[in-house]
């Protein structure tokens, strides 16, 4: 059965015997550099698939390049507010999900126009300057005359200044990956609204800051460069650079059978409490304006969950009784607009109000809301 | 560097001032040391109990009065680069020998840490939020990062003393 899987899953080359797990399978082809393509675009899929492979995969003497690319979506790093670094409402009404990576560095945008490549090594031999000198290198090789280079930041520039890579890394206890991003040929009208925050000026924060840059596609420089010829030039080039030698082995992260424990990995990546909850402590200074009234809004919001809550609202607009009440409701409860608007609903409905304070108290809701 | 002389003198003194084992029950210094902090007070326990110990995950871990603080090593610090950020657990937290319990942001990457021994958590320098850089500066003193408990006391026997996490830099570095 594992069998027939394997032959769905994978494409491989020369025999295929009955393995265990893709551990297994590399551990017994013997070589020691491996290139590896996901087959899914889902964002937590794909993370989940870096994660198994660094944890599962013996990397001392062995070094793996995994090639991939996703649906649209934002990924924040490790120790970063997305509440600070994107615009959460724009995401939501466009179908963007987020994701948190365990690697530290920045926000990105990613979409099919975007080319991730994550080099695996044993700690030994992580070298970040050495796995971008593969892309640059890839890349000229392809258009001699393209002007792409590393900087001291792990970035690569198009013509001294355009970003078209950024670079983020994780050191585990024996192992290592870096990955990086490549614009190939992303929808940068997007990219640039979405990684816009809203409220970034009501936060204030000790997370790990993105350092916005001007972005480029290689494609707005030259029209026939295509992700796919890109991704099998730094295929190419990455088995030059290491002395490699073996095709490019297509994975699909969704088989549990060959990667025990994946599934439950890409469901972890996606619980509100790893995207949310890891948020650094933040606390949110607002001035909301209600029906002409100027609302003071100060909230604390540890591991994503709102900790501290309070209102400054003129006594003759809403009684403070009911302010309190309000604030009551907020605390200790996830600092998500869904999750306010439904305790903000039940409050009213156990306490008897005027219509006209239900409605001023609706709109006050709303105007909270806007800043999650 | 001169904290860790101090403290090899006070823990060679202190096993001086022990009473005698038969040799049966012949115990290395290092173990006497660890068994003495939670079994018995001694005068010179007020200010350097246990010498450090050392994890091949660059980490180190010094008892006092059962009270288990952990940081991260010199070598650990200057591989690092500078730090901008520390992920550290919540007070409570437990946490089994190995276990990730957090990571160091650094321009180099997000590394993870891991726990030198089995217990619960009771302390995390705070100070760590709005200056993450402690852990280069003061690596063994002001950027210690989380204190825990000791539940397997014997899981310190383990761990390196200073001159054999010495030898094991120097093995790695070459």
């Amino acid at each position: 059965m594992i069998l027939r899987l394997l032959n769905r899953a994978c494409v491989l080359s020369g025999s295929v015997r009955l393995k265990s797990t893709l551990s297994t399978f590399f551990d017994e082809m013997g070589k020691s550099g491996i290139i590896l393509k996901s087959a899914t675009t889902g964002i937590f899929e794909n993370l989940a698939l870096e994660d198994w492979i660094h944890d599962h995969v013996d990397l001392q003497n062995r070094s793996m390049l995994l090639l991939w690319r996703n649906s649209p979506a934002v990924v924040i790093g490790r120790h970063q507010n997305p509440w600070q670094e994107c615009n959460l409402p724009l995401m939501r009404r466009l179908g963007i999900p987020l994701a948190r990576r365990r690697s530290g560095g920045g926000t990105v945008f990613h979409d099919f126009g975007n080319i991730n490549m994550t080099f695996f090594t044993s700690k030994k031999k992580y070298d970040r300057h050495r796995n971008l000198k593969v892309i640059t290198s890839a890349l000229k090789a392809l258009r001699p005359d393209l002007e792409v280079a590393a900087t001291d930041r792990f970035d690569i520039l198009l013509n001294s200044h355009y970003k078209i890579s950024g670079t983020a890394a994780k050191l585990g206890r024996t192992s290592a990956y870096h990955h990086c991003t490549l614009l190939c040929s992303v929808d940068r009208s997007v990219l640039s609204s979405v990684l816009k925050s809203n409220t970034s000026e009501v936060i204030k924060s000790n997370a790990t800051p993105s350092v916005p840059s001007p972005v480029r596609n290689l494609l707005d420089v030259d029209p026939t460069l295509d992700s796919d010829t890109i991704m099998n030039a730094i295929a190419s080039q990455y088995s030059n650079e290491f002395g490699f030698d073996g095709p490019v082995i297509t994975v699909d992260p969704t088989h549990e059978a060959l990667m025990p424990g994946i599934h439950k990995m890409a469901q972890d990546l996606q619980m509100w409490e790893w995207i949310y909850g890891r948020t650094p402590k933040f606390s949110v200074c607002s001035s909301l304006v209600v029906d002409d009234v100027t609302v003071k809004l100060d909230m604390d919001i540890k591991n994503g969950a709102v900790e501290q809550c309070a209102m400054e609202i003129p006594e003759d607009w809403l009684p403070s009784e009911m302010v309190n009440e309000f604030t009551s409701a907020l605390n200790g409860s996830k600092y998500c607009p869904n999750e306010a608007a439904v305790l903000v609903a039940a409050f009213t409905r156990t306490v008897s109000v005027t219509a006209d304070v239900a409605e001023k108290i609706h709109r006050l809701c709303a105007g909270v809301v806007s800043v999650m | 560097m001169a904290m860790c002389t101090i403290l090899r003198c006070a823990s060679v003194s202190l096993t001086s001032s022990l009473p005698r084992l038969s040799n049966r029950n012949a115990l290395t210094p290092a173990r006497l040391l660890a068994r003495t902090c939670y079994k018995r007070a001694l005068s010179t326990t007020t200010r350097f109990c246990a010498a450090l110990k050392f994890t091949d995950k660059h980490e180190w871990v010094r008892v006092d009065s059962g009270v288990a603080t952990v940081g991260i090593s010199n070598f650990a610090q200057e591989a690092l680069g500078d730090v901008v950020y520390c992920g550290l657990p919540e007070v409570g937290t437990k946490l089994a020998q190995s276990d990730e319990f957090g990571a160091l942001e650094s321009v180099k990457a997000a590394s993870e840490l891991y726990s030198p021994l089995t217990g619960e958590v009771t302390d995390v320098n705070d100070a760590l939020a709005d200056n993450p850089g402690l852990v280069n500066k003061s690596c063994y003193k002001d950027g210690w990062l989380i204190k825990m408990t000791v539940s397997i006391p014997e899981e310190l026997d383990g761990l390196m003393n200073e001159a054999a996490y010495e030898r094991y830099i120097k093995s790695i570095e070459d």
